[in-house]
């Protein structure tokens, strides 16, 4: 007599995969510390540039001063305005401009290789993939929690730069960025996200237990579109920059989650 | 129907050749007793039973369907080299997630009932990384055996089991073969624990099956011999080795006479060469001895 077997629908299996991907990422303390470093990170900015702003720092061979620049606006560390409006000092590669919210994405890449090869360190990808011959709820399941979990930082820089903006006394004037601006832009860095999950992923998947390298990696290739970060979402964002983050993100999930499958199904899981 | 079917099956890493051409044929319902030397390709083989390494050729089917099916896939139940747990869990949790993985409905009277069965319902709350080696197996089985799987690939599942951890999993192993119908293909070098609950076994070497039998042509095929015990063991040793083909001591300290049929003709042989026997048994060999041999006579 044929064993039957039940039909395992792709709802069913992403259910199932999803259902265990969110509940390991929020009862991971690394999702909670991540978040707590994103919360403060933009208040220690915001304070402790806004305490030195206005020191003199001299070059000992020149003897040239320099004196340093505070944030003069709360949002110039969620986002640079893009085009004529932008001044000098927002688009000048100085400390100010990196240190604002496009460093999350890097932090994003630490977060979701540290997941993806805990599965693999912990040897348990060979209990997941073992009922999984089918790859694609893996992949789908971790650009989605990954996503969350880099949707969450992101939220929580924004809360805490309200926090420092409010504590070192910053203007909230949104200027021509406008409100929409601001909200539009926050809502396309957090697709962004959909843009760099993939790839930490797919870096991660072939990186597999070595967890250093999957960071290394993606670290790597991510830096090859840091720069684009301020282009496609700037602090004058519109509904155009939201519909080309969604479109960036979804093509990147797509084919690069296409491209995990397959690295899945053709190498070694163990 | 069979529940596993090999067809020369192939897996090189680089240059290696892990299996050359195995052949394996797992019937439905069996235990089946998966035996080699180290690297012989044991792991390598249940690694690709359950798809966690691609063969380079071959053929792999699970109840007539070809390994890579989902469905099928998600009725099988493993443990390979140690369990797939979380370190940071508990035991609870990492029960509940593999849970949650195969879409149990009702999860957590399933995870009671597993604890129950490998005697750890004490211990669920205790983290992962703080259990001795034999717990740590035992939850690997435990959750090998969540969602009442139709197969069960274990591979070295006694290591590290005291004789009480031993008895359970003995236990376990029956119970699931006869009341889920479930097939268990299991990998041990501690062949005496095999022995009292495979109905299959499958000698591998080299990559390759060297042979394949049910427990009753083991029984069969395992030689009876003649032990006695004398007060001059190297005289009787040397007295029987002229009269039988195959004499040996073992380790008992016993003398050891292959194919003699009647024990009282050795007996008689001996008192007539002034030995007396002080102690005199028939025995059979067992599995360990049969491997051993079979190994031997390949070599």
């Amino acid at each position: 007599m044929e064993t039957k077997f039940e039909r395992n629908t792709l709802n069913k299996r992403l259910k199932s995969m999803l259902s265990v991907d969110f509940r390991r990422m929020f009862t991971m303390p690394l999702l909670y510390i991540m978040v707590g470093i994103c919360l403060v990170i933009p208040i220690l900015i915001l304070v402790m540039t806004s305490m030195m702003e206005g020191s003199v720092s001299v070059n000992p061979q020149t003897g040239a001063e320099t004196v340093m620049k505070g944030f003069e606006n709360t949002w110039q560390i969620i986002g640079t305005i893009s085009g004529a409006e932008s001044s000098d000092a927002q688009m000048g590669m100085d400390m100010m401009s990196m240190c604002n919210i496009n460093l999350l994405y890097f932090f994003i890449a630490a977060l979701v290789c540290l997941f993806v090869s805990e599965d693999f360190r912990s040897g348990y990808a060979k209990n997941l993939f073992t009922v999984r011959a089918i790859k694609t709820d893996y992949v789908i399941s971790k650009t989605l929690v990954g996503f969350v979990g880099g949707a969450l930082m992101i939220i929580a820089f924004f809360v805490g730069s309200m926090l420092g903006g409010a504590i070192s006394g910053l203007s909230f004037d949104t200027g021509v960025a406008g409100a929409s601006g601001v909200i539009m832009c926050l809502i396309s860095k957090v697709l962004l996200v959909l843009v760099f999950v993939p790839i930490y992923l797919l870096v991660s998947v072939a990186a597999k237990q070595k967890t250093w390298l999957s960071i290394v990696g993606s670290l790597a290739v991510s830096m090859l579109l840091f720069t684009m970060i301020p282009m496609i979402a700037p602090l004058n964002s519109t509904a155009m920059n939201v519909f080309l983050c969604l479109a960036g993100g979804a093509l990147f999930s797509i084919g690069l989650g296409s491209v995990s499958d397959i690295v899945l199904k053709n190498t070694s899981l163990v | 129907m069979n529940a596993i079917e090999i067809k020369g099956l192939t897996k090189n890493f680089g240059p290696k050749q892990a299996l050359s051409g195995l052949n394996m044929t797992v019937p439905e319902g069996a235990i089946y007793g998966f035996i080699g030397e180290n690297g012989s390709g044991k792991s390598t083989t249940e690694k690709i039973i359950c798809g966690l390494i691609h063969p380079s050729g071959g053929e792999v089917k699970l109840f007539g369907r070809d390994y890579t099916d989902a469905d099928v896939r998600a009725k099988v139940g493993v443990l390979i080299e140690a369990p797939g747990c979380f370190p940071n869990y508990s035991v609870w949790n990492n029960l509940m997630l593999q849970a949650a993985n195969l879409s149990i409905p009702n999860a957590k009277e399933e995870v009671v009932k597993v604890l129950k069965m490998v005697r750890m319902e004490g211990a669920a709350s205790n983290k992962y990384k703080n259990c001795s080696l034999g717990m740590k197996q035992r939850i690997g089985i435990a959750m090998a055996l969540l969602g009442k799987p139709t197969l069960l690939v274990l591979d070295e599942p006694i290591n590290g089991l005291d004789a009480d951890g031993m008895r359970i999993m003995r236990e376990i192993l029956v119970d699931v073969t006869k009341n889920y119908g479930c097939t268990v293909v299991v990998s041990s070098h501690i062949l005496g624990e095999l022995e009292k609950i495979a109905t299959h076994y499958g000698i591998v070497r080299g990559g390759k099956m060297l042979k394949e039998m049910t427990a009753e042509e083991l029984n069969a095929s395992c030689r009876t011999y003649v032990a006695l015990q004398t007060k001059d063991m190297n005289r009787t040793k040397s007295l029987l080795s002229c009269k039988y083909s195959r004499v040996e001591e073992d380790e008992a300290g016993y003398i050891r006479v292959y194919d003699a049929k009647d024990p009282e003709e050795i007996v008689t042989h001996l008192y007539e060469n002034g030995i007396l026997v002080s102690e005199i048994k028939i025995d059979k060999i067992g599995l360990e001895e049969y491997y051993i041999d079979l190994m031997k006579e390949g070599r």
